[in-house]
């Protein structure tokens, strides 16, 4: 509503959310066109095991059995992003649909959802999503759902709380004595005064996930098919003590990535709900 | 009496739970591809389908699902959970060997970040905008950031391999054998790498979430009738902000007890640390299903034991907590 | 000599404010033993005043100029740790909401006593004893009780006395008192009002006392300065300022205040809507883990709107009387009870027969900043309900720009969003979409109280002739008997969910039959007072 010149305005105010925006960009764009650069399979052996970073041929070394570590960087990308959006988005709508329905409704529907969604919560997460990919047999598909899984309660609770506030406030009410249909309520007057919120737990919710999926393929839960930052320093675990660079620099692409998400999802905070943010303070 | 009547509400909702995790457990058995006494059997090698026959009878593979629940429930609450095929033995004595250490290693994490975090937080709430605020910041936005296994390797390789101060595996110096307080002090040393591992991420989350908190109990009103009565700025921090800013730092940090038990699967892995974690990461290299649901049952039980003893604290702190619920 | 003297007081707002100072340029004096109100509506600067006499502003608020003098010293000039020991001994202060006031954490009889343990070099015991003393000088009762109790399980005016007793603690010189009673109700405001006029003449104590409402200055000032734009337009004794008002603002202001006159009934008109046995209770909680808990809001309600009638439903903070408003209008399901409309059941309608009344009887909200949703035009606001009941677009936004036309708003509100307008404008927009159904009754719950005076003023001008030109029928929920006496043919009494009392204006006014109407009546701030109409010319 305040057009996208404001927002900008009041993003770019936080510098630590354009630095992370940029940080984004450049991880986005190796996802993207990286692959292109690095057309050859991130699995094949490229050259001599164990070779040190900063040579001209491999910047990053390569991996016990001679993989180019920058070329697996670059392929996990896109496999980080990926996992880390879809599974955010199934856990968004999934939780916006749950929330929704229990926050507009309340009463029983609101406290059977509400006790399904505590049940899912009290669960630790990890040990199950570990659970799950275990049982399904590892996947980007169950991995996605796994995550998904642990994931949504935390958005419908959001949510549901925004639809208990927002569905008492006045201008709900109005609609009501309008007249108006429970399909206009909530799509047009409720909606959309609760997605600033949405975002914000969503962009750092991919953070999480991506964080996520990295734990689950250094524990060797990952897609066996897709090169992964987890997998690589999985895979270097063993040999730490004698080349660390074949788990510093994935390590270092999780943290790059993950801190600019939550960089980002700060600056969208202060950009999405001026008034909750540290400005004034 | 109230917080009596809170105590055994939670008690009680605790129970519930446990109950939903062990059919949540057997529907998932049930669920996942293939034969459950496949599954139950662990796939690879131990197999064989006189084996599978005599699995499905036991369990009663064959009878209507319902049957098998009633069966299963049975089984789990008197602390029947299964048999590790792979390792020869029940999976609760698994289990039981293997809590101690888990324990001591999240107890530590958990008071460790808690203290640290909410130490840090408070802190940098009292120098905003001054560059220790800042360092803080960073601080807690890195460890944020920072996969817990990464933190582990890199800890290995600056205080193990280069620096020499620590131990980087195990809980104990192999074939030493030490007795009493010399053993106390092996293990503190083991301990000390992996626990702050698994620490530093939570010690962020608490840190920042403790700066807020006390940013925004700062602007309460009842800090301005502190100030109007003129009460020194040191006891208006003390007794009227640190109190009610902790509260929800309190809160949460039960609800995250969670995922530091889920953490500790992937430390226990990166230090060689015999407890629960490095059974799960050896019970899913193996696929030995039994012992993997095995432990997330015994973690659940862990977390809602957690959860339960920080209610408790908060009904300690609290004299709203009637009120709640 | 004065016991406070403020000089050329400057306050400067932070750059990025609407306006470069808050306070300019004000002075003032303040007489030991003297109650002096500071009257002004929302943004004079009145209570930043007060916060920078106790140098308490926010921090990005600062003093640019001036002297504070208590007692010949200059406020301003002290050192923090010099400031602390003055707060307390010479000077104390009071605050609006005695619901955030206090430290949820902490014993009432404890954060009392921490000002002596922090002050004062007395024992334990004789703090406690102290605490007593205070906490009975205040008339809070049962005092060896109440020390004990968390804030959470006090009234509101029970806090408002903690709040008093903790600033007495030390005996000040002055007692500075910001809007105490804006958030009580009005026989609680009475009787705090009454305390703190009582209290300050037995220890001769200066009161700075900070209030938006004419009434409570007719209560309790002995002179009144009013503040507009940070500046003081007129400042004199009471009886001068309220009676014969010299500057141009105070005169509208006090032209503004609804006078406590009961308005004639116009006629006798058959009923629109009959409310019989309506009710309702709260229940919540009462699943498997929490404990239930059941409010009687509404019990068994009878209640008549005749057409073209306003009814008035007058009460404190839980009569029931919002939950009445939106049971009749049905936001609320009623437990039990029927609502004839127009020879329709209100209550029982069907969900499809609902919709079709529902534009019969539409609703005008309290809060101008809650009621009109921020995401949407203001146009769109308007046209939606005529939308949802099949009127086709082009007419509906024409319709939309003719209302706000009739609210007194240019069609150019039509696509502008509801934040660029201020609090009454929001409330017109809020009239025209419920006058866009062409309904036959209104239901107002408090629609002026979120408004300043003069404001208030004007939208209730609005309602009236609204009112009068399309002969609505008005149910008038207010807590505030001088709006209710100017708007209301009849009125209904409310207390703890029942009707107490109901009657013609000018029978409740002048011939209450029930004592709690009495009370209510005898509780209104400034009832003596009768406000002119005339003024001098200045």
């Amino acid at each position: 509503m305040h057009g996208a010149r404001d927002f900008w305005k009041r993003f770019s105010r936080n510098k630590g959310a354009v630095v992370g925006l940029a940080i984004l960009v450049l991880v986005l764009a190796t996802a993207i066109f990286g692959p292109l650069l690095f057309p050859t399979s991130p699995w094949e052996m490229t050259g001599a095991p164990f070779q040190r970073p900063f040579d001209p041929e491999f910047p990053l070394g390569t991996d016990t059995l001679g993989r180019d570590v920058l070329s697996g960087i670059v392929h996990g990308a896109r496999v980080s992003l990926l996992i880390g959006f879809v599974a955010t988005l199934v856990a968004v709508i999934v939780g916006v649909i749950l929330g929704a329905l229990a926050g507009y409704y309340g009463g029983i529907i609101d406290d059977l959802l509400m006790r399904f969604t505590e049940f899912f919560q009290t669960i630790p997460s990890f040990v199950f999503a570990v659970v799950l990919v275990a049982i399904f047999t590892p996947s980007i598909a169950s991995i996605v759902a796994a995550i998904a899984i642990v994931s949504w309660p935390a958005v419908a609770r959001l949510v549901r709380g925004e639809f208990l506030t927002l569905r008492t406030r006045e201008f709900v009410q109005a609609s009501v004595v309008l007249g108006q249909p429970a399909r206009h309520i909530i799509f047009v007057e409720i909606l959309p005064n609760a997605v600033s919120p949405i975002i914000v737990a969503g962009s750092l919710m991919v953070a999480t996930a991506i964080l996520t999926e990295s734990s689950l393929s250094f524990l060797g839960l990952g897609d066996p098919n897709l090169m992964s930052w987890g997998f690589m320093i999985g895979a270097a675990r063993t040999v730490i003590r004698t080349a660390w660079w074949m788990s510093f620099f994935p390590g270092l692409a999780i943290l790059l990535t993950v801190l600019a998400l939550n960089l980002v999802g700060e600056g969208l905070n202060d950009a999405l709900n001026p008034r909750l943010s540290r400005e004034g303070r | 009496m109230q917080r009596l009547q809170f105590i055994a509400q939670r008690v009680l909702k605790g129970v519930v739970v446990l109950l939903g995790i062990i059919v949540l457990n057997f529907v998932l058995v049930r669920l996942a591809p293939g034969d459950p006494a496949t599954v139950m059997a662990g796939e690879a090698g131990a197999a064989d389908e006189l084996f599978l026959q005599q699995l499905r009878k036991e369990f009663g593979l064959d009878k209507p699902l319902h049957e098998q629940l009633v069966v299963y429930v049975k089984n789990v609450v008197t602390l029947d959970l299964g048999f590790s095929y792979r390792q020869q033995r029940p999976v609760s004595d698994l289990l039981m060997e293997r809590a101690p250490a888990t324990l001591l290693l999240t107890g530590a994490a958990f008071v460790l970040s808690l203290v640290v975090g909410v130490a840090l937080g408070v802190f940098a709430s009292m120098l905003v905008g001054r560059w220790s605020d800042s360092l803080i910041t960073v601080f807690a936005l890195f460890f944020y950031a920072t996969p817990i296994f990464w933190v582990g390797l890199m800890g290995v390789l600056l205080f193990s391999v280069t620096l020499g101060w620590l131990p980087s595996f195990g809980m104990y110096t192999v074939g030493a054998n030490l007795k009493g307080a010399a053993l106390a002090f092996d293990v503190s040393r083991h301990l000390v790498l992996p626990a702050l591992t698994l620490a530093l991420f939570h010690m962020a989350v608490y840190a920042r979430m403790t700066r807020a908190s006390m940013l925004e109990m700062k602007d309460q009103d009842f800090v301005r009738t502190a100030r109007a009565k003129g009460l020194p700025e040191s006891r208006i921090v003390r007794v009227h902000i640190l109190r009610n800013a902790v509260l929800p730092v309190i809160t949460i940090a039960g609800v995250k007890a969670g995922y530091l038990i889920g953490g500790s699967i992937v430390v226990e892995t990166v230090f060689a640390w015999p407890g629960i974690g490095r059974l799960a990461f050896e019970a899913v290299l193996q696929r030995d299903y039994n012992v993997l649901l095995g432990v997330f049952f015994l973690t659940s039980f862990m977390v809602i034991a957690f959860n339960l003893i920080t209610d408790v604290v908060y009904s300690l702190i609290d004299p709203r907590i009637e009120l709640g619920a | 000599m004065a016991l406070l003297s403020v000089r050329n007081l400057k306050v400067a707002l932070p750059v990025n404010a609407d306006r470069a100072f808050a306070v300019k340029d004000i002075s003032f004096d303040l007489a030991p033993g003297e109650i002096l109100c500071i009257v002004g509506e929302s943004g004079s600067g009145k209570s930043l005043t007060a916060a920078a006499i106790m140098r308490l502003l926010p921090r990005s608020v600062t003093i640019a100029g001036g002297s504070i003098e208590l007692e010949g010293r200059d406020l301003a000039s002290l050192t923090e740790a010099d400031m602390r020991t003055w707060r307390g001994h010479r000077l104390a202060m009071i605050f609006q909401e005695p619901m955030t006031a206090l430290n949820p954490l902490m014993r009432a009889g404890a954060q009392i006593e921490e000002i002596l343990e922090v002050h004062t070099d007395l024992s334990a015991a004789a703090r406690r004893e102290r605490v007593l003393e205070l906490m009975r000088a205040v008339n809070l009762p049962t005092p060896e009780l109440l020390r004990d109790a968390y804030p959470f399980r006090l009234s509101g005016g029970q806090r408002q006395r903690v709040m008093i007793a903790m600033a007495l603690a030390l005996d000040p010189a002055l007692l500075i008192a910001d809007e105490p009673t804006t958030a009580l109700d009005v026989t609680t405001q009475k009787q705090i009002l009454a305390l703190i006029k009582q209290i300050q003449r037995r220890r001769n104590m200066g009161v700075l006392f900070i209030t938006h409402d004419f009434g409570v200055v007719a209560e309790i000032a002995d002179r009144v300065a009013v503040m507009q734009h940070g500046e003081i337009v007129e400042i004199g004794c009471t009886a001068d300022v309220l009676n014969a008002p010299r500057h141009p603002y105070t005169q509208k202001l006090i032209a503004a205040v609804p006078r406590l006159e009961p308005r004639k009934t116009v006629t006798d008109t058959s009923p629109l809507l009959t409310a019989r046995r309506v009710a309702k209770t709260f229940r919540t909680g009462g699943g498997l883990f929490t404990k239930k808990r059941v409010v009687p809001a509404v019990k068994d309600v009878d209640l008549t709107i005749g057409a073209g009638e306003t009814l008035g439903v007058v009460g404190e903070s839980g009569s029931g009387k919002s939950t009445l408003g939106r049971l009749l209008i049905r936001l609320i399901a009623a437990d039990g009870g029927e609502v004839s409309f127009g020879g329709a059941d209100l209550l029982n309608a069907s969900a499809a027969r609902l919709r079709a009344l529902r534009p019969q009887v539409q609703m005008i909200f309290q809060d101008p900043y809650a009621s009109l949703n921020p995401r949407r035009k203001v146009g769109q606001i308007i046209a939606d309900g005529m939308l949802a009941h099949g009127m086709p677009q082009g007419n509906a936004f024409a319709r939309a720009s003719e209302l706000l036309g009739l609210v007194g708003l240019d069609a150019g509100a039509m696509d502008r969003y509801p934040h660029e307008f201020s609090g009454g404008q929001r409330q017109r927009i809020g009239i025209a979409r419920a006058l866009a159904l062409n309904p036959k009754l209104l239901i107002a719950d408090e629609p002026v109280s979120a408004l300043d005076v003069s404001v208030q003023a004007q939208v209730l001008d609005l309602l009236n002739d609204i009112r009068r030109r399309f002969n609505l029928s008005m149910l008038f929920i207010t807590h505030d008997l001088r709006v209710a006496a100017q708007v209301s043919d009849r009125i209904a009494v409310m207390r703890l969910g029942e009707i107490v009392e109901t009657g013609p204006t000018e029978q409740i006014f002048l011939r209450p039959q029930h004592p709690y109407t009495m009370e209510l009546l005898d509780a209104v701030p400034g009832k003596t007072w009768i406000a002119p109409t005339v003024f001098a010319r200045a």
